[in-house]
């Protein structure tokens, strides 16, 4: 396993690609999230304080999920390009070897970005806050953060094993929210069972809600309790969401999934 | 020869493999033996499955049906590590030094990277060593794939064309490394098309045409590298039955005007016309020619 781990890193450590995209998304988070506090009407200091601060950056950071999975796309189907995976069986490793390394792979970087994240997340924090908030509190949605990370690359993971030209392979990554839009609206006619809410991508993809949206289901739901906030808007009527929990729940499962699915589609073919 | 000194060992066995690419049989129900210390030439046309063999035996093409075995045993990785491979094409990272492509097999392959700098000053590439694996010519990217193949000082190796892309002179080479490599006892599978090649560095071969196997044997019964000896005396027939009654006398064809016959080694031409004379047949003829390896290739394949 530690084997598995050093050689992807002897591989990706020197590519400047991979710096180079990894370095923009490092430097644009903190940098468009301050600007996003700037032109915010309700002032920096309420986006940015604990605990509102890990729900408003990890939001705005599972944008720049979307790269990190993209740039996963390039090195999985770098493995192809290259022809370097086909070198590697060769050279002695097995195709289970292959999932195991990406998925150690993306569990670095995930655990990369999740700490990052974290650094950033407190030190908005701590420069902004001034009620009595602690930095423990909904920190969760840093490690729901992580989950995403891992979800966006697993699906770059297959998308890649199954299409391997890289070109084809990104353009396919960055549509797949989009098909999969077109076939749960498709679903959603023929079906009220309601398993279009159930989707791989929106399940990822909620993994980090929207705050505004969060802020309208809160009140909404103060408001049944009878405790109407002056002040708010109207509550629009929101189709009914899956609670956070769950949806960490179905996305550890759609994770473990996809790796298997991927193991055995290697299984099946030749390797080019 | 040097192979005849080993006992038989069998390094690969390979079973009734067969293979087909929806309507192409790429290969059909091959059987092969090869043992320790053998240098097995995988010979035939372009087309004719010596990549499919050789893809399958590396666990990166799957077989329709049929069976093989390494060193006796089911294939799995580790056999493969202790195998150098060079499969058709140089597979590096572009973006990599030769010495970071080196390394990353060396650790595959379980080998210490101090194995680095000896390979790469087996195929000159030690001053280029720092240089990206993109700027390499053909050729010596063509090297440093064999350098690969050579990391871990393997007993067996696979080359696929080893030759390919390289400039005349860096062909002498690489044929000098694999000879050398032969005579420490190493046992070396190589495909080619090129029959020259096959018959200056192999000490066995099979011959391949669409998927089937031809022939396989020692190279010199199968390509007759042998000289061939050619006799002509009055009666044709009573020379072609008395020779079957001498021995070492082997291979006996008969033309319009002489007949040909292959000496077992030891075996000269002066005992022939001696064992012919006491047998009551006087020779007018008996010379000796040389073997003509492209005929008998052509001739096998067609
Ligand atoms: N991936 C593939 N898809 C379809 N057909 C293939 C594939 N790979 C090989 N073939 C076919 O299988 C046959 C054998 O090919 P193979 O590469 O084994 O030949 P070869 O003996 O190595 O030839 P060469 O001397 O040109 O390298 C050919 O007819 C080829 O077209
Ligand atoms: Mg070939």
């Amino acid at each position: 396993m530690l084997t598995l781990l050093q050689i992807e890193l002897k591989k990706i450590l020197p590519y400047k690609t991979f710096w180079v995209i990894f370095g923009l998304v490092f430097l644009l988070i903190p940098g468009v999230f301050f600007a996003l506090g700037q032109v915010n009407p309700m002032g920096g200091k309420d986006m940015f304080s604990f605990p509102n601060v890990w729900n408003n950056l990890t939001y705005l950071a599972s944008w720049f999920n979307l790269l990190i999975g993209m740039t996963f796309v390039i090195l999985v189907c770098n493995e192809f390009s290259f022809k370097t995976f086909r070198q590697h069986v060769i050279d002695g490793q097995s195709k289970s070897d292959f999932i195991v390394a990406k998925i150690l792979l993306m569990v670095v970087l995930a655990t990369a970005s999740m700490l990052y994240i974290f650094i950033v997340g407190a030190l908005f924090g701590l420069v902004n806050t001034d009620n009595s908030a602690g930095l423990t509190e909904g920190i969760m949605y840093v490690g729901v953060y992580f989950i995403q990370a891992l979800g966006y690359m697993s699906v770059a993971l297959i998308i890649a094993t199954l299409i391997r030209s890289t070109a084809l392979s990104i353009i396919i990554f960055m549509l797949s929210i989009l098909i999969e839009s077109i076939v749960q609206v498709i679903i959603g006619i023929f079906s009220t069972a309601g398993i279009e809410n159930y989707f791989p991508m929106e399940i990822i993809a909620n993994l980090t809600p929207n705050p505004i949206m969060e802020a309208i289901t809160v009140n909404q739901q103060a408001m049944q309790a009878g405790m109407q906030q002056p002040g708010m808007p109207p509550p629009a009527p929101i189709a009914e969401a899956i609670p956070l929990s769950t949806n960490v729940y179905i996305a550890v499962a759609y994770i473990i999934a996809i790796w298997g699915i991927t193991y055995f589609i290697l299984t099946k073919k030749d390797i080019k | 020869m040097y192979h005849k000194l080993y006992k038989l060992t069998a390094i690969l066995n390979i079973n009734g493999i067969s293979k087909t690419y929806g309507k192409v049989k790429a290969l059909n129900n091959l059987s092969l033996q090869i043992n320790q210390g053998e240098v097995f030439g995988i010979l035939g046309p372009n087309g004719s499955g010596k990549t499919t063999t050789l893809g399958i035996i590396l666990d990166v093409i799957k077989a329709n049906s049929g069976t093989f075995t390494w060193f006796g045993e089911e294939p799995k990785k580790e056999s493969r590590q202790k195998i150098g491979s060079l499969l058709e094409t140089p597979n590096f990272y572009p973006y990599l030094n030769a010495r970071q492509n080196l390394s990353i097999a060396c650790k595959i392959k379980n080998v210490d990277d101090s194995d680095i700098d000896r390979v790469l000053d087996i195929v000159n590439l030690l001053t280029r060593a720092d240089s990206k694996f993109k700027t390499y010519s053909l050729g010596m990217k063509q090297r440093l794939a064999l350098g690969a193949a050579l990391l871990g000082n393997p007993d067996v190796l696979l080359l696929d064309e080893p030759t390919n892309g390289l400039d005349p002179q860096g062909i002498a080479e690489v044929r000098t490394i694999i000879k050398n490599l032969a005579a420490e006892g190493k046992t070396i599978i190589m495909a080619s098309h090129i029959l020259d090649e096959v018959e200056k560095v192999c000490t066995h071969v099979a011959v391949l045409k669409l998927g089937n196997l031809l022939t396989t044997g020692p190279i010199e019964t199968v390509l007759s590298k042998q000289e061939q000896v050619y006799v002509v005396a009055d009666d044709l027939n009573l020379l072609k039955v008395t020779l079957g009654q001498i021995d070492g006398v082997s291979n006996i064809k008969a033309s319009t005007s002489k007949i040909y016959l292959m000496l077992e080694n030891g075996k000269d031409s002066a005992y022939l016309n001696k064992a012919l004379f006491d047998k009551g047949i006087t020779l007018s003829e008996l010379g000796v020619q040389k073997p003509d390896l492209e005929a008998n290739f052509l001739e096998i394949i067609n």
